[in-house]
């Protein structure tokens, strides 16, 4: 069965069951942010994930195309093409992670893939839990995990992100406790971070541009405990809408960086 | 020209004495600033170590109070040098391409030098912001900068550079989100640094705007007046320009974009008495500082704990529209100089009909081509027989509805332009294009995974309110064309400000406003094929009958009505005429205003000056302009597909400024 992608999230699924799709949107920009797993060559690059080339993708002629709930609007074109398969993980309010174990299992029951399915889940609870219990006592700090929007806001990962999911689920508490709509709040200026004094940050990657030069010269990021305690870690690229492989990513990812600052 | 000494002093109405006016408000500032600052010193945190409550007051809390006053006053300033040495009020850095130009540079360098934004952020900005302004006046020297042209030209670069940046924005996903931040205009501080900047080009700016003060008095007059007192026009309005452009780029560079405190200060420190030049100078940049300070207060006081819900630069529009809408029939506007002889029309066409049927010819061909040359996984490709019939059931869609959206703006832009008779006007300034956008976000917030329709009643509605809010404003002024305009301005940047705060929150509605905003016919279906197609008929017959009131109408009220026009309830007709055009294309294509501003010029420029012929011909510009846009739009970056409205403006965009530089030089 020849399969499209159109959501990143379900593009890293099908990788994980072991499809390779025939075609997916926006795989320079994925290669770049999302990182693995690993696009091979062959697969189409089907343009930006908001502007689908429809064209392109009646040529390729898929059986099936994959998208979620935030590409619902392109559903009827899709349509005319194949059959679309779509299962939301991102809603606001609610954490993702089972979503996205939800969204795994129909998937591969879909691609007739119910085993490989079935062993990725148990895989990724397994490498979370093993990296949880790996996590050094003195880690138990709460922690902020954010993006930076410039050298003055930030966007917090709340408990409906995958990545605040995650967390909790390596068993560290989410410094940030305020509502988030979907995985990204609105950007809030770096001062509020010093609400949780003893909270660690992590920054998930790319940088903005002035970061590098405006950042250590920034006052009040310097006069943040975290910055002034060492317990600052950037983070590798990781898709802020992922599915299982990112949370798997993620995790870690985050263990690594809290290890490195335990020592 | 009109004889600005006769436009002189704009009318005050003293329901209240202005100066207790703005004191309450510049006390209500004060209060929430002192508030907060009683909060932050009673939620003092415990602390390890350092108090950090007293940090967050030293470096965040009272730096932004004092970069919004400066800014304020800052852009006061800026916005009133600008106006009044282009004697236009409608002049700010936006509609003069230098935010764009700006934020352009800024997008950039952040692809491809991203070790000089790193180094100097507020450099890039006034570069670009400069290299704006520059391209204007060198595109309007040989018209000796007369101020019509130098906005025109401007509102050409800025939709130019926002199309290009809003286009890179989107085939780079996540990584510009730092632009989204920097479009809304943050005041979020965490240093002195801004503050510090912003406080000496205000002092620099003060200094050096009184030193010009007498060249400055005397631009304001009109040319013929003010070469006759021997000051040297050029040199001085450059000079002022190159002032105003640098204030306006700092603050631009330090906290983003900021608009509308530049359009409002000036012109409502007329309205609170402000007479002379000087006494402007002083009154311009207090009140910006108030209006600033007041919002940034207000924006603050909405903020939860989850970060602020309106970034700052969107909350000034849409606290400032509204006041706009208020202003209006207090507001008396410069003369606006006319379509006429004097304009830009080099020749007339001798045989228009022969011309127009050469037009529709070469759209009929470039539709037939656009829907069979194309790029397949292989390269190029010729689509022929079963190919082509599969493809054309994606093809036909999109180049119908982008042929129809072109010439429904193209006919607005036509009538808009000549009932007004403002050559700058475009449907744009109606706001109901815009006001589809606010609908269409007022949907995608309810929920985000909207479906087509629910976006398309969204937009609808969103039109309709614009539309009904523009007519009663208009109403009240008997539909002068001035309050039109401005009513349709202040329109505007309210609902940009609400897509503008939405689009700033940087997640998966953003991207859907973006794309809409850039104008995408990604999505179109043969449904809106057939409604574009069947709409446009019946909505630009009666602006065909009408052709004899839009020959009259640019010759102003009095000739018009001596002519036997029912000017009031013609000017209604045909407006509601052009925002149906324009609401339609807007929810199918997004604001693509600018084929609605460049195609009559166009047309125009290429001889057309009867109101019919010059009708049917704009259409016909507007819609091959929009096929081979939408064309650009699929091959340019293949398999990628960039927004339609990108190539339309960079396509028309250039040949219009093309054609303004090379126009006769101005007699005066």
């Amino acid at each position: 069965m020849r399969v499209a992608a159109i959501d990143w999230g379900m593009l890293e699924t099908l990788l994980a069951l072991g499809i390779v799709p025939a075609a997916a949107s926006e795989l320079i920009q994925f290669r770049r942010i999302a990182v693995e797993p690993a696009v091979p060559r062959p697969v189409t690059d089907l343009g930006l994930r908001g502007s689908t080339n429809y064209e392109l993708l009646r040529i390729i002629a898929p059986d099936l195309i994959v998208i979620s709930n935030f590409y619902e609007y392109q559903r009827p074109m899709l349509e005319r093409i194949a059959p679309v398969f779509a299962r939301p993980v991102y809603e606001a309010g609610v954490a993702p992670y089972a979503l996205a174990e939800a969204a795994t299992l129909a998937l591969g029951e879909r691609l007739g893939r119910q085993a490989e399915a079935r062993r990725y889940l148990d895989d990724t609870s397994g490498e979370i839990a093993r990296l949880r219990a790996s996590l050094p006592r003195s880690s138990a700090r709460p922690v902020f995990i954010i993006s930076l929007g410039d050298s003055r806001h930030f966007r917090a990962f709340g408990r409906d992100a995958m990545f605040g999911d995650v967390l909790s689920r390596l068993g560290i508490e989410n410094a940030w406790t305020d509502e988030t709509s979907y995985s990204a709040a609105a950007p809030v200026g770096l001062e509020a971070l010093a609400r949780v004094p003893e909270a660690s940050i992590l920054i998930v990657s790319p940088l903005p541009a002035d970061v590098g030069r405006s950042l250590p010269t920034n006052a009040l990021w310097n006069a943040l405990p975290a910055v002034r305690g060492n317990r600052v870690a950037v983070l590798d690229p990781i898709n802020h809408f992922g599915c299982l492989p990112s949370a798997r990513r993620f995790a870690r990812l985050a263990a690594a960086a809290l290890a490195g600052h335990a020592s | 020209m009109t004889d600005r000494l006769a436009t002189g002093p704009l009318r005050v109405q003293r329901a209240l004495s202005p100066f207790a006016l703005w004191s309450v408000l510049a006390a209500a500032a004060a209060f929430l600033f002192a508030w907060r600052v009683g909060m932050q010193w009673a939620a003092t945190l415990p602390g390890d170590g350092t108090d950090l409550g007293d940090v967050i007051l030293f470096y965040s809390t009272l730096p932004r109070a004092a970069v919004a006053v400066l800014a304020g006053a800052v852009l006061g300033l800026s916005g009133l040098l600008l106006q009044h040495v282009l004697r236009n009020p409608l002049a700010e850095p936006s509609t003069l391409g230098i935010s764009a130009g700006a934020q352009l540079a800024m997008t950039v360098a952040s692809l491809n030098a991203p070790l000089l934004m790193e180094r100097s952020q507020g450099l890039v900005a006034f570069a670009g912001g400069t290299a704006a302004v520059l391209l204007v006046l060198a595109l309007t020297w040989r018209r000796g900068l007369e101020p019509v042209s130098v906005v025109l030209a401007g509102m050409m670069v800025a939709l130019t550079a926002s199309s290009v940046s809003a286009a890179l924005i989107l085939a780079n996903g996540d990584y510009l989100f730092s632009l989204f931040i920097w479009g809304g205009g943050s005041l979020v501080q965490q240093d002195w640094g801004p503050a510090l900047a912003l406080a000496v080009r205000l002092a620099a700016g003060a200094i050096a705007a009184l030193m010009l003060l007498r060249p400055l008095t005397i631009l304001g007059l009109d040319d013929a007046s003010a070469r006759g007192l021997g000051v040297a026009r050029h040199t001085s309005r450059f000079l002022v320009v190159a002032l105003a452009v640098w204030m306006a780029t700092t603050v631009a560079a330090e906290v983003g974009v900021i608009g509308f405190i530049g359009l409002a200060a000036p012109a409502l420190a007329t309205l609170s008495g402000a007479r002379t030049l000087r006494q402007k100078m002083i009154a311009a940049p207090l009140l910006g500082a108030i209006l600033l300070w007041l919002t940034d207060g207000l924006v603050q006081l909405a903020a939860g704990s989850g970060g602020e819900r309106i970034p700052t630069g969107a909350g000034t529009a849409l606290l400032g529209g509204p006041l706009l809408l208020w202003l209006l029939p207090r507001l008396r506007m410069f003369e606006w100089p006319r379509l006429g002889p004097d304009g830009t029309s080099p020749r007339k066409a001798s045989r228009p009909w022969l011309l127009i049927l050469l037009l529709l010819a070469l759209t009929l061909i470039a539709a037939a081509l656009a829907l069979v040359v194309g790029h397949g996984p292989a390269g190029w490709s010729f689509a022929s027989g079963d190919l082509l019939r599969d493809l054309a059931a994606w093809r036909a869609p999109r180049i119908a509805v982008a042929a129809a959206a072109g010439a429904m703006l193209a006919a607005a832009g036509v009538v808009i332009q000549r009932v007004t008779g403002n050559p700058l006007a475009s449907p744009e300034v109606l706001g109901v294009g815009t006001g589809a956008g606010a609908g269409l976000t007022a949907v995608l917030t309810i929920s985000a995974t909207a479906g087509l329709g629910w976006q398309l009643a969204g937009s609808a509605l969103g039109s309709l309110a614009a539309l009904i809010a523009m007519l009663a404003i208009a109403a009240r002024a008997k539909f002068g064309t001035d309050r039109l305009l401005l009513a349709g301005v202040a329109m505007s940047a309210l609902c940009s400000a609400v897509i503008t705060a939405t689009i700033a929150m940087g997640n998966a509605q953003s991207y859907i406003l973006l794309r809409w905003l850039s104008g995408s016919t990604g999505e179109a279906t043969g449904l809106d094929a057939w409604v574009a197609l069947a709409c446009l008929l019946p909505l630009t017959l009666p602006v065909f009958l009408a052709a004899r009131w839009l020959d009259i109408l640019p010759l102003g009220t009095d000739g018009a009505r001596s002519l036997g026009v029912p000017v009031a309830a013609g000017r209604l007709m045909l407006i509601v005429a052009a925002a149906l055009l324009t609401a339609l294309a807007a929810m199918v294509v997004g604001p693509l205003s600018f084929v609605g501003l460049i195609a009559p010029h166009l047309a125009r420029l290429a001889g057309f000056s009867r109101a019919r012929v010059h009708l049917a011909a704009a259409m016909f510009l507007g819609a091959l302009l929009m096929i081979v846009s939408d064309w650009l739009s699929r091959m340019a970056a293949f398999p990628y597909e960039l927004p339609a409205g990108l190539f339309a403006s960079l396509l028309g965009g250039p040949y219009l400024v093309h054609l303004l530089a090379r126009g006769t030089p101005r007699q005066g």
